[in-house]
């Protein structure tokens, strides 16, 4: 006689599973994981905007294109003027419309600014002004012209981590804030998706008949075509605004949770435990909200997160080819399409870190989906 | 009666309705929705009777319903209708059919590029299972699916164009100077067919970034089917007496099992065509690459609407008709498929 062997007991409540998931899942664990702590940061950075972000994402802060951890200002000063530190009051000569320009206000400078082509150096000399205020990229060389000038204590301004955009415009709030117009379309299209879908899914798999039948022929129909050409040709009659682009998208993704729907209704409808209900008398609503659909959530989750990240590229879609958000709101795949066109002159950051959000905040809804797929159906995986 | 030529009958008939379903969508979004298409694409304090006249000549005064039996009846005819602006009086077909080849030029190479990044990954894959490199090319296939198809373009235009200046940024060719002969209107089949080597290689060196751009997109998708179905097929008896017999394990994975893997992953290209497009109309509009999903952008901007149109219902229309292509395909190699 075989001894049973004694089976380790699968949890079966979802936290349970989530918990076990290391043992269990192996590698999609550590997807859901990543994904998850990916989406935790994301979620922090848009509630969180405000106070994390360094400048207003709208506002011209800096000179044009200053790169990555630029954007510091010196003072340089004749050697005999006795300048030692940056003081109120103090009037400096500086070159328009660069970050001196505007941070010499915020230090309490006089600021007298200049064209670039007149020589600020010569308006000291003349008593104009009593020093120079330039971006420090630029102070070796003026150091080196001017050597009856000496630098006054050290660079000091704001500090662009990711650099400026072709207005000015500080890259890295622009990311930040960014992440909430991204996510709110994302998430609102989804919603109304799911909104749209899921019920017609169940009516359609529960009643099936005609009803059924055309409804699945639209669903398909407009489920093998392209999706982003139909969110353009959406989006082009809407127009802007964050609930038009996001219907626009939603038109896409009504029939994923359309099918996914269906499909999951019509093999639950064969259980015995619907079976168990209809014989006791339950009536038709009840086996469909009682019965039915608790036992499409978990499916719906999944689909929820893989959608979420589909509309996230989409949207982002949407906003390069000039159908998304409108200025001012900050957006990153309209910074993109602005940033394009500096690409040839080499300027990398405008269109570098924009991309790297949107796949970032992609791939963490990917990865939650996938890890979760696997860990809620793990009949899917190919054993 | 079993035949391939009933199935062949009764697959075109099919066809049909979803043809329909799409076409009408494309009329109810364009034509029912909000907004005045003639008005946002005329500049503003036009005279009302010029807007009445161009509303008159597209039919838009008519009631809905003769609309949209108008609209069915130019399209059975394949008449998409004239353009609004920035040229009004043209026929949106023939740019439509200008446009077409660059399109087809640039999917048949991203496709070619798939095919053999996205197999090649799936296979080496299945191979081995379960193992590091097993799990880096299904996080690979999850993570290229996670980036935007018009950056992962940006960054290529950047590194090869930009910085190591290898590859053009932008169009199909140097100069329209430079362009062969219009035989099919793919420009390095074209030059290769009337022997113009610096057609060729100019054209090929064009087609290059986006090529790539776009077949690596898709690229993530193939490996996951074809892991999936290699897995299904090493499974196989077939397999495993070949593996009995002494085959080394390397031929009885990448020649038994790949070549019969192949079937299933050819009529899932056919699927993957919708996601295909969508991935050109990107593609185009980050490498300037005329083609038809850069016409529809543009046109979009000018607000000229039976150019969007007419550019919708042809992606439908090539979306149906590959969806049909593959079906007839498969069911020709697989006999068992009948209805």
């Amino acid at each position: 006689m075989t001894k049973t062997r004694k089976l380790r007991e699968e949890p079966t409540s979802l936290m349970g599973r989530l918990l076990r998931g290391a043992y269990w899942y192996g590698a999609e664990w550590y997807w859901t994981v990543t994904g998850g702590i990916l989406l935790v940061l994301i979620i922090a950075i848009t509630i969180f905007a405000p106070v994390i972000s360094p400048y207003d994402p709208i506002t011209t802060v800096g000179g044009p294109f200053e790169r990555p951890g630029g954007g510091q200002v010196v003072l340089l000063a004749p050697k005999d003027s006795g300048i030692t530190a940056v003081q109120k009051g103090l009037k400096v000569a500086v070159f328009y419309n660069t970050t001196a320009a505007i941070v010499a206000e915020k230090y309490g400078l006089t600021p007298r600014p200049y064209q670039v082509d007149k020589d600020l150096f010569a308006k000291v000399r003349a008593g104009e002004a009593q020093a120079v205020l330039i971006a420090a990229r630029d102070a070796a060389q003026a150091l080196a012209d001017h050597q009856d000038f000496v630098q006054v204590g050290k660079p000091f301004g704001p500090h662009f981590l990711l650099g400026t955009d072709n207005l000015g415009r500080d890259i890295l709030s622009r990311l930040i804030w960014g992440a909430r117009a991204v996510l709110a379309v994302a998430i609102l299209s989804a919603l109304f998706s799911a909104a749209v879908g899921v019920p017609l899914g169940l009516l359609s798999g529960f009643f099936g008949g005609w009803f059924d039948r055309v409804l699945s022929l639209i669903m398909d129909s407009v489920y093998s075509f392209p999706g982003l050409i139909l969110a353009i040709a959406v989006a082009a009659v809407l127009g802007t605004g964050v609930v038009n682009i996001a219907i626009a998208i939603s038109v896409v993704y009504i029939p994923t949770y359309f099918r996914m729907t269906r499909s999951q209704v019509l093999s639950i409808k064969e259980e015995l435990y619907v079976e168990a209900a209809r014989a006791l008398g339950a009536k038709q609503r009840e086996i469909l909200g009682m019965y039915i659909f608790p036992n499409v959530i978990s499916t719906l989750v999944v689909v929820f997160s893989l959608n979420v990240a589909d509309a996230i590229l989409t949207e982002a879609g949407l906003a390069f080819l000039g159908l998304g958000l409108q200025p001012p709101t900050p957006d990153w795949g309209f910074d993109l399409n602005k940033g394009k066109a500096y690409l040839p002159r080499g300027y990398w950051w405008p269109i570098t870190f924009p991309g790297m959000m949107i796949t970032l905040v992609a791939l963490g809804f990917s990865l939650l989906g996938e890890g979760l797929g696997e860990i809620l159906n793990p009949r899917l995986t190919e054993e | 009666m079993r035949s391939l030529g009933r199935y062949l009958l009764i697959r075109t008939l099919l066809t049909i309705p979803m043809i329909f379903v799409l076409v009408t969508l494309v009329f109810l979004i364009l034509r029912v929705m909000p907004g005045d298409p003639v008005k946002s694409s005329i500049r503003p304090g036009a005279p009302q009777e010029y807007i009445d006249e161009i509303r008159h000549t597209l039919g838009l005064d008519k009631p809905l319903y003769v609309q949209y039996g108008d609209y069915l009846w130019d399209l059975l005819h394949f008449d998409l209708g004239t353009t609004l602006s920035p040229v009004r009086g043209q026929s949106v077909a023939k740019q439509i059919w200008e446009h077409f080849p660059a399109t087809l030029e640039l999917a048949l190479a991203g496709m070619f590029v798939t095919a053999v990044v996205g197999v090649g990954m799936g296979a080496y894959a299945a191979h081995h299972r379960r193992s590091v490199a097993d799990y880096s090319l299904r996080l690979y296939a999850i993570i290229i699916y996670a980036i935007p198809v018009f950056w992962l373009g940006l960054m290529f235009q950047l590194i090869f164009g930009v910085w190591l200046r290898w590859f053009p940024i932008a169009g199909r060719i140097s100069s329209l100077a430079m362009a062969p002969k219009h035989i099919t209107g793919l420009y390095t089949l074209d030059s290769l067919l009337t022997g113009n080597w610096a057609a060729f290689k100019d054209s090929m060196m064009h087609l290059a970034l986006p090529a790539l751009t776009l077949g690596l997109y898709l690229s993530g998708v193939f490996v996951r089917l074809t892991r999936s179905n290699m897995l299904q097929i090493l499974k196989m008896d077939f397999v495993t007496a070949a593996r009995a017999r002494g085959i080394p394990e390397r031929t009885v994975v990448y020649r038994h099992a790949l070549k019969n893997a192949l079937i299933p992953i050819i009529t899932m290209m056919g699927l993957q065509f919708a996601l295909l497009l969508a991935g050109a109309v990107l593609t185009e509009s980050t490498f300037s690459w005329p083609g038809l999903g850069r016409f529809l952008v543009e046109r979009i901007t000018y607000r000229d609407f039976p150019s969007i149109q007419g550019a919708v219902v042809v992606f439908a229309l090539l979306v149906a008709s590959v969806s049909l292509l593959v079906d007839v395909l498969y069911a020709w190699i697989d006999p068992r498929i009948r209805y």
